[in-house]
């Protein structure tokens, strides 16, 4: 309805709106245009120059790729390693996004640029030291060490999206519901967690996305035996083999596209029913 | 039900100097409603912010029926605090808000149908339990917040300048629920407002908090008309102050001699007070008037408010008329019958 409104004021301003459709279109061309590339590829098995598109039609390659055991258990691996790494995250970042967020102390602003600090230092520089560290523990190779050497990238994203949540965060609905007879249990569960929601799907997914590109960090640490779907993704490209690399290109970034679209999705239903009252 | 003793409490928060209570002892009595009137940061809401146990009190003791209830968690005390904002919970329905309490308690779900319904009723919002609360207005919050605190059954329930948010209208109707409902389930409620009035028609008994001490308590109608002391005559509205010493009927006062009905009994320095209500300005000097010149005056409505000067002192007096030009030398009768004696500093 006021979309409608303004889209009408516009027009009689006698404001021309072909500038914003191209801005439109050349924006989609920009986003769309690699992933199309990429769609091509992956569903055409002979494609010839000058041809503007693949002569035969078929994503025969795409679907060997998906049925192959090597790729699933990928996935698999990929998977289960974003789940544990954005779980692991989540109940590591509340209570420090919490207290940084809440509380002004003493050093406050020193903790907050340590946390950013592996974002600015190359992961290869970290990786390269903590595999002495880690094969000295006895991590390097495993699944547990793939899980916490991808917790460095990640925790700061995860912190930085709660602080947001928690500066603007009011106490007194924790002090109410004590009052009201609540115990500490049932205030995380039933009065922060829901208040902290939104916020809360936002440092998921970031803690996901990041878990699920890392590519240096898990080559360094998983020391070739721990698979993920990056790993074989740059071995394709190492193979040279365009079908194939669009294949797993697009197989790759499914997971992520699905995970924003649900999130975008949550936020939008929760936003309308209770945006106001924050 | 629940009387409450407050026992010597004091309280210093970090990184502050003045401590917010210091060693304030005060009793309850079961059934009751007392307000604590004051200042804002005069440590009423720390009061209640100890006894709900969201703080503890650096030394002294809080005691329900006589038991100290200190070493029990705020959660397992039963003292429901309210706050000036709901705190209804935005994820949850009305009725979802209201059963927040019994859910914790662990009571069985057809209880807590009825028991929501009935408290709904109590607040006179009986349609609204499938409502969101951003959907309410501010008055229905604070009613449905209301509802929420009192369906647990309460020992002691505690109001936080609950409705200073609140216009006027909305006000006063929730300040007549709240005192009717109290009445009704006997709850003992403590009253935190910095609202004068509010504090007089709602309490059994009111204190006067200042600097994070009891400066007095009594009835409402005890200490509006007979407040023991300067400090309290002052949270009363009271701003005319006349000392000297009596001899027989005649107080040689500061601004000169004056007839009083009430005398001292011995022959040393008296401290008198009257309330602007019980000046009166007149064009003629009488037996008891001052001269004085009009300063200022503010039209109210229901009265105007003058303001005049005695030498270096201004006082305020309430009158009927608004006829009085600024500058104008008047006369400032003050009735003997009105001018009682309070207590001294240090006596």
């Amino acid at each position: 309805m006021a979309r409608n409104a303004e889209d009408k004021l516009v027009d009689g301003d006698g404001f021309s709106r072909w500038p914003a459709y191209l801005g439109y279109a050349l924006l989609y061309l920009l986003l769309l245009g690699p992933v199309v590339g990429l769609v091509l590829y992956a569903g055409s098995t002979r494609w010839f120059f000058p041809d503007l598109l693949p002569v035969t039609w078929t994503f025969e390659t795409f679907w060997r790729q998906l049925s192959n055991a090597r790729t699933q258990q990928a996935i698999g691996t990929s998977l289960l390693l974003g789940g544990v790494v954005t779980l692991l995250a989540l109940v590591i970042a509340l209570p420090a996004a919490r207290t940084l967020g809440l509380e002004r102390f003493p050093g406050r602003s020193l903790v907050l640029l340590l946390l950013f600090l592996p974002t600015i230092v190359p992961p290869l520089a970290t990786g390269m030291g903590l595999n002495i560290i880690f094969l000295r523990l006895g991590l390097a190779g495993s699944l547990a060490g793939v899980v916490l050497v991808h917790l460095i990238p990640v925790l700061p994203y995860t912190i930085f999206a709660l602080i947001g949540v928690f500066v603007r965060y009011d106490e007194g609905y924790e002090q109410q519901a004590r009052t009201l007879g609540a115990g500490p249990w049932r205030i995380l569960w039933q009065v922060t967690l829901p208040l902290a929601g939104p916020g809360m799907a936002v440092a998921a997914l970031f803690a996901f996305l990041v878990s699920w590109s890392q590519y240096v960090l898990t080559l360094l640490i998983g020391g070739g035996r721990v698979i993920t779907l990056p790993m074989l993704l740059f071995a394709a490209v190492a193979g040279g083999n365009p079908a194939t690399i669009a294949a797993l290109a697009l197989i790759f970034a499914g997971p992520p596209l699905l995970a924003i679209a649900l999130a975008a999705r949550a936020l939008t239903e929760r936003t309308t029913t209770v945006g106001q009252q924050y | 039900m629940t009387r409450i003793a407050l026992e010597h409490l004091h309280k210093t928060y970090p990184r502050q100097a003045a401590p917010a209570l210091e060693r304030l002892s005060l009793e309850v009595e079961a059934h009751t409603l007392m307000a604590l009137l004051g200042p804002s940061g005069s440590g009423k809401s720390t009061i209640l912010k100890l006894i709900a146990g969201i703080e503890d009190p650096d030394q002294g003791d809080i005691c329900f029926d006589g038991q100290s209830i200190l070493r029990i968690p705020a959660h397992r005390r039963g003292a429901v605090l309210m706050f000036q904002k709901a705190y209804l919970f935005p994820f949850l329905s009305v009725a979802d808000n209201i059963a927040f309490g019994l859910r914790a308690k662990g009571v069985n779900k057809a209880t807590i149908q009825t028991e929501v319904q009935r408290m709904l009723d109590l607040v006179g919002l009986p349609e609204m339990a499938h409502r969101r609360p951003a959907q309410l207005s501010g008055g229905e919050q604070q009613r449905i917040a209301l509802a929420r605190a009192l369906v647990v059954q309460p020992q002691v329930l505690m109001l936080d300048e609950p409705f200073s948010s609140l216009d006027p209208a909305v006000r006063q109707n929730l300040q007549e629920a709240v005192r009717r409902i109290q009445r009704e389930l006997g709850i003992t409620t403590i009253l935190v407002t910095h609202d004068r009035s509010e504090a007089l028609a709602m309490a059994d008994q009111v204190a006067l908090i200042e600097q994070g001490t009891l400066v007095a308590h009594a009835p409402p109608q005890q200490l509006y008309e007979r407040p023991p002391h300067r400090q309290a005559a002052r949270q009363m509205g009271i701003d005319t102050f006349l000392t000297g010493r009596v001899t027989g009927t005649t107080l040689q006062s500061q601004f000169g001699p004056l007839t009083v009905s009430e005398t001292p009994g011995h022959g040393g320095e008296a401290l008198y007070a009257i309330r602007p209500e019980h000046l009166r300005l007149g064009h003629e000097p009488g037996a008891h008037s001052l001269p004085v010149t009009v300063q200022s005056q503010i039209y109210r409505g229901d009265h105007v408010e003058v303001q005049v000067s005695l030498g270096e002192t201004v006082l305020r007096v309430r009158t009927n008329e608004a006829c009085w030009s600024n500058g104008k030398r008047v006369f400032l009768h003050l009735p003997p019958e009105h001018l009682f004696l309070l207590k001294l500093p240090g006596s």
